[in-house]
């Protein structure tokens, strides 16, 4: 007998489900308690077979008030290709400005799901990010 | 990191100076600012990143009166003249100073003849207003103490010991003085004309060298003088409690004197920040360097302060430190040994300042004077000065305890006045870069943080530690690994989380 | 320079969620309001909460935290708040003067009503006093949120996290999917301090262990943390001897706990509450202070940023009518109070304060329960009951109270 306690996370109410089955889980073998609409038990057969996730992470801007745009999968993605798509999006660098809902790739590791900016960056006005301090020469007095 | 490391350790420095100094504690850094009033070149060796980072900041803070010790002693006489000196080199430097007075207290009868040996051993000492006092007068200069009676040492006051040996340090080195840090001296030999002092970076020479390396200082005397003595570390943990306590504890508590023990009790001192200290223990080591604290000593430092002050607020402890102290006695002795200036038989010009424990930090400025004195005295052709050849450099006045009408006006001078990037210490983003472009070329986040005391408030930099990265790397350069605590052994960071990120 | 010349109806310090949600409600209201933040960007603690989970009461959408933030920053722009950013409130005093300071210009102005909405600081490892050694690699969970989210910084390869509520479980995952290692999950309680759906998604899909009732004693490293030993603690307080072990890790984030930032409210009189370190207030959200209001974070700790911005409009809805000479009724010692009974840890609002005729009652339970009854009784007769199919102290729970005929004490209880 398989047992696992999943929280449902459709709606408000959060209904903590108590799932059993034997076997591989199926519309058939499953037993769901605790759910308070019936969504929750096509929810839980979800979760054991192929459990979504949203992804939800960052991408470098050049230019921008903000080093950083937060993004996420426009809906969820086959959990187990979360790391195909953060390895996809890190070598991403957008241009600022970026808006809320910007596509930043339309199809995220074969996924068919786009990934949006979540967060507005402005472009960043003035000088340019100075470069780091030059290193070496002896650490000692100005005396 | 690699950037950092090229920086330091790779350069060598091998050249001869006047007088080499080993150790940048409070003591070296006074004998460094003394020196430097003299045209006389001084290097000074130091092998942490920054100065006054062991025992010199992991202190209570006090400048002490003058009643612990006996009248003939060294500890005694550069008590005395210590905190004369002090005062007016505090003064000079504008390093915030308290007289804030100090209550010895007796928790019942038996403890009051204790207190009479101290009064006793401080009036022969010089030291004034020194009375026993009853519970009214207690409660009258102290609210909520618990004590049947107390010695009164209204000339006992405290300081900030980390600016005082940092604004000594910056001001020598902008007189000349230099400092090699992440520099370690491994041992002093006699060689044409003086002295080397061999460090992990090449050789320092010196017609004099002084050995002012706190707890390391007797093994170094023994690689000139194998006769110098053996020190032991015996470390202090203190707990901090916030500001808030410190507007209803505004003088130092101590206990009476426990009878053979190696420290002075646990005792509860307010700082010229207005947070309180609770500490320190005192317990041999194996360690020289032990920093860590223990939760058994937290918890007796609480219970025994609680004794004295009953209403001390547990739930505002915010932090914890610990040091060692260099003492020349060894554990199966304890208490306390006498300060031992030793000069090396065969080696005249090598001074070793030698278990250099409570009075220590009092006495640094004595110390300081004593041995340029010695020097001077040695028909060196050593000349003071002119007053227009020495530059002045005092420490800023916090600027969260200025006038309004100062703000205001520097402020309206630079807007950076008006950034204030620390919320719990009122720290502004002019005070952080000042700290940050100090004469000591220092950039740990420990530096930064003693320099202007962000960080050092009750939420331990939950604000501050991101304005000042934030400032750090968005308009100077900075990247992730050039965030260290207090050296390149200590990175912050583990580099950038996305990509070689450069604009 | 110094401008002493603004005036304000309502001033509301602080632009998270409950501080825009009040300063849009305020001026909903008709009020000239001002909303002061210290940081570049408005949003508070939102913008660096790049996770979702937001927005589904008051959007009924899943948002991230920046989303949840633009929507009320929008609502507060086109309601006429003006909004000033990166201005630190230095001063509040308890006749509606407030000096604030930013680059360049030290500035006081005076409010007719102040709504206090400063959020929350979290709890350090010197507050809760974690032995051994002082390395780099020791973080608050919410400093590492944002090294990580805003700064583009790795803080650390191995983590060690302790405390497993949301934030600390948010972080684990947000670590593992940027390639860190999260080598465990220490909780101090016997049962998780987080949501249930943090600990699916943060830790059992990344088969991160949680060890429950454990803590972390000692920190080893001189200069970068090296490893940490916990240690089982059966009874609060006391660790079972012999029971510890060593995590070997270079980074230590501690999830353990948040305070209302109550320094400016404490230095203006306002008299805090000591279960919830946040200001005790009365039904209308004004603390004892008159015309001081608070809400959000800095008055309890919310565990949804959507309850938080639905109390500052409440609180901010308060403010304005204040501000526009609405009378509050009696000063709040004398109002009604609201106490937490058995197995509730606090309430808020602490006390009935003007007429009215009901006030939403906030409050926690003291520990999980399931099929729970929550009461509230006065003077012995039950004036409010609810019935909860689950309860868990890191849940808010909320009940609407009828407050017309009210005249003694009130209690709440769980059973």
């Amino acid at each position: 007998m398989n047992r696992r306690v999943i929280a449902c996370i459709l709606c408000p109410n959060g209904c903590e489900l108590e799932v059993t089955w034997n076997g591989e889980p199926t519309e058939q073998s499953l037993e769901v308690v605790g759910n308070l609409c019936p969504k929750g038990t096509a929810y839980a057969l979800d979760e054991l077979t192929h459990p979504e996730r949203t992804l939800t992470t960052s991408i470098r801007i050049r230019g921008g008030v903000q080093r950083l745009a937060s993004v996420k999968t426009a809906s969820p993605i086959a959990r187990e290709a979360i790391v195909a798509a953060r390895q996809a999006l890190r070598p991403m660098v957008l241009d600022a400005p970026v808006a809320i809902g910007q596509v930043v790739v339309e199809d995220v590791a074969a996924t068919g799901v786009a990934v949006v900016v979540t967060r507005a960056v402005a472009r960043r006005s003035g000088p340019e990010r100075p470069e780091p301090p030059s290193h070496g020469g002896e650490r000692t007095s100005a005396g | 990191m690699a950037m950092r490391e090229a920086q330091t350790r790779a350069v060598p420095i091998d050249h001869a100076v006047d007088v080499v100094i080993i150790g940048a504690g409070v003591v070296g850094s006074a004998l460094a600012r003394s020196l430097s009033r003299l045209r006389c070149s001084v290097a000074v060796i130091e092998k942490e990143s920054d100065v006054g980072t062991a025992a010199s900041a992991r202190n209570s803070g006090v400048i002490h009166a003058g009643i612990n010790y006996a009248p003939d002693s060294l500890r005694a006489r550069f008590c005395m003249k210590g905190r004369e000196l002090l005062m007016t080199w505090c003064d000079e430097l504008n390093v915030p100073t308290k007289a804030c007075g100090k209550l010895v207290v007796a928790s019942n009868e038996s403890e009051i003849p204790g207190l009479k040996r101290l009064q006793a051993t401080g009036e022969a000492n010089g030291v004034p207003g020194l009375a026993i006092i009853g519970t009214d007068e207690i409660a009258r200069l102290q609210p909520g103490v618990r004590a049947v009676a107390a010695l009164h040492v209204p000339s006992s006051a405290i300081v900030s010991p980390y600016a005082m040996t940092l604004a000594m340090a910056e001001e020598a080195a902008v007189n000349g003085v230099t400092f090699h840090l992440e520099c370690r001296a491994i041992g002093i030999r006699a060689v044409e004309g003086g002295y080397a002092v061999d460090t992990d970076r090449g050789t320092v020479t010196g017609r004099w060298v002084i050995n002012a390396a706190g707890i390391h200082a007797g093994r170094l005397a023994q690689t000139i003088d194998p006769e110098a003595p053996d020190l032991y570390p015996c470390v202090g943990e203190y707990l901090i409690l916030d500001k808030q306590v410190g507007e209803s504890l505004t003088m130092s508590v101590y206990p009476a004197p426990p009878v053979g023990g190696s420290g002075l009790g646990v005792h509860i001192t307010p700082t010229t920040e207005g947070n309180v200290l609770l500490g320190p223990s005192d317990a041999y080591v194996p360690d020289p360097e032990t920093t860590a604290c223990t939760g058994k000593t937290a918890d007796r430092l609480l219970e025994e302060a609680k004794a004295m002050w009953p209403d001390l607020p547990a739930h505002l402890v915010i932090g914890a430190y610990a040091g060692t102290r260099a003492k020349r006695t060894p554990p199966d002795v304890g208490g306390f040994g006498d300060f031992l200036i030793r000069r090396s038989p065969d080696a005249d010009h090598v001074i070793h300042l030698i278990g250099i424990e409570s009075p220590g930090l009092t006495a640094a400025p004595a110390l300081a004077e004593h041995v340029v004195h010695e020097i001077l005295r040695a028909n060196d052709r050593f000349v003071e000065k002119p007053a227009e050849e020495r530059v002045h450099r005092p420490w800023p006045t916090r600027f969260d305890e200025l006038s309004e009408e100062d703000k205001d006006r520097l402020t309206a001078e630079d807007p950076d006045h008006g950034d204030i990037v620390c919320r719990c210490e009122g720290v502004t983003k002019h005070e952080l870069l000042h700290a940050l472009h100090n004469p000591l070329g220092v950039r740990t986040l420990a530096g930064i943080k003693y320099r202007c005391r962000a960080t050092m408030g009750r939420c331990s930099g939950g604000y501050c530690l991101p304005r000042m990265v934030d400032i750090l790397q968005e308009e100077h350069g900075w990247g992730p690994e050039d965030f260290v605590l207090r050296g390149p052994t200590s990175p912050a960071f583990a580099g950038w989380l996305i990509g070689e990120d450069r604009d | 320079m110094t401008e002493r010349s603004r005036v304000a109806d309502v001033a509301v310090i602080g632009g998270g969620p409950a501080g825009l949600a009040a300063a849009a409600a305020a001026a909903e209201q008709g009020a000239r309001v001002v909303l002061i933040d210290r940081n570049p960007q408005l949003g508070g603690i939102l913008n660096q909460c790049i996770h979702d989970g937001f927005g589904l009461h008051a959007f009924g959408e899943v948002l991230t935290g920046p989303e949840f933030a633009e929507r009320y920053v929008r609502r507060a722009t086109d309601a006429g708040v003006s909004l000033q950013s990166n201005t630190l409130v230095t001063r509040l005093g308890p006749d509606g003067e407030i000096a604030c300071s930013r680059s360049g210009q030290r500035e006081q102005m005076r409010a007719k009503a102040t709504v206090l909405a400063m959020g929350c600081r979290e709890r350090t490892r010197g507050m809760i006093r974690i032995p051994g050694s002082r390395p780099a690699g020791v973080y608050t969970a919410g400093t590492a949120q944002w090294l990580t989210n805003l700064a583009n910084v790795r803080i650390g390869r191995r983590v060690v996290i302790l405390g497993s509520g949301d934030i600390g479980l948010i972080m684990a995952r947000r670590l593992t999917w940027e390639g860190a290692e999260v080598i465990a999950v220490i909780e101090k309680l016997p049962y998780p301090s987080g949501l249930p759906r943090n600990i699916n998604q943060c830790l059992l899909d990344y088969e991160i262990p949680l060890h429950l009732s454990h803590s972390v004693t000692c920190i080893h490293g001189k200069n970068r943390l090296e490893r940490v030993t916990v240690s089982r603690y059966d009874e609060p307080g006391t660790p079972v001897p012999r029971s510890e072990f060593d995590l070997d890790c270079d980074t230590l984030l501690l999830s353990v706990g948040l305070i209302p930032e109550n320094e400016l409210s404490r230095r203006a009189g306002v008299v805090l509450d000591r279960t919830t370190s946040g200001a005790a207030i009365g039904a209308s959200y004004m603390t004892n202070v008159p015309g001081i209001f608070s809400c959000g974070n800095v008055l309890h700790i919310h565990d949804l940023a959507d309850w938080a911005a639905e109390e500052g409009a409440r609180a901010g809805t308060s403010a304005a009518r204040y501000a526009d000479g609405a009378n509050e009724g009696p000063p709040l010692e004398d109002a009604i109070p609201i106490r937490a009974g058995d197995g509730i840890r606090y309430v808020v609002p602490q006390r009935v304060g003007r007429s009215t005729d009901q006030v939403l009652l906030s409050f926690r339970v003291t520990e999980p329960r399931r099929e729970t009854t929550i009461q509230v009784t006065s003077s012995g007769t039950t004036v409010g009951s609810m019935k909860l199919r689950k309860a868990h102290p890191a849940t808010m729970v909320q009940m609407t109270l009828q407050t017309k005929d009210l005249t003694a004490p009130v209690e709440v209880t769980c059973s």
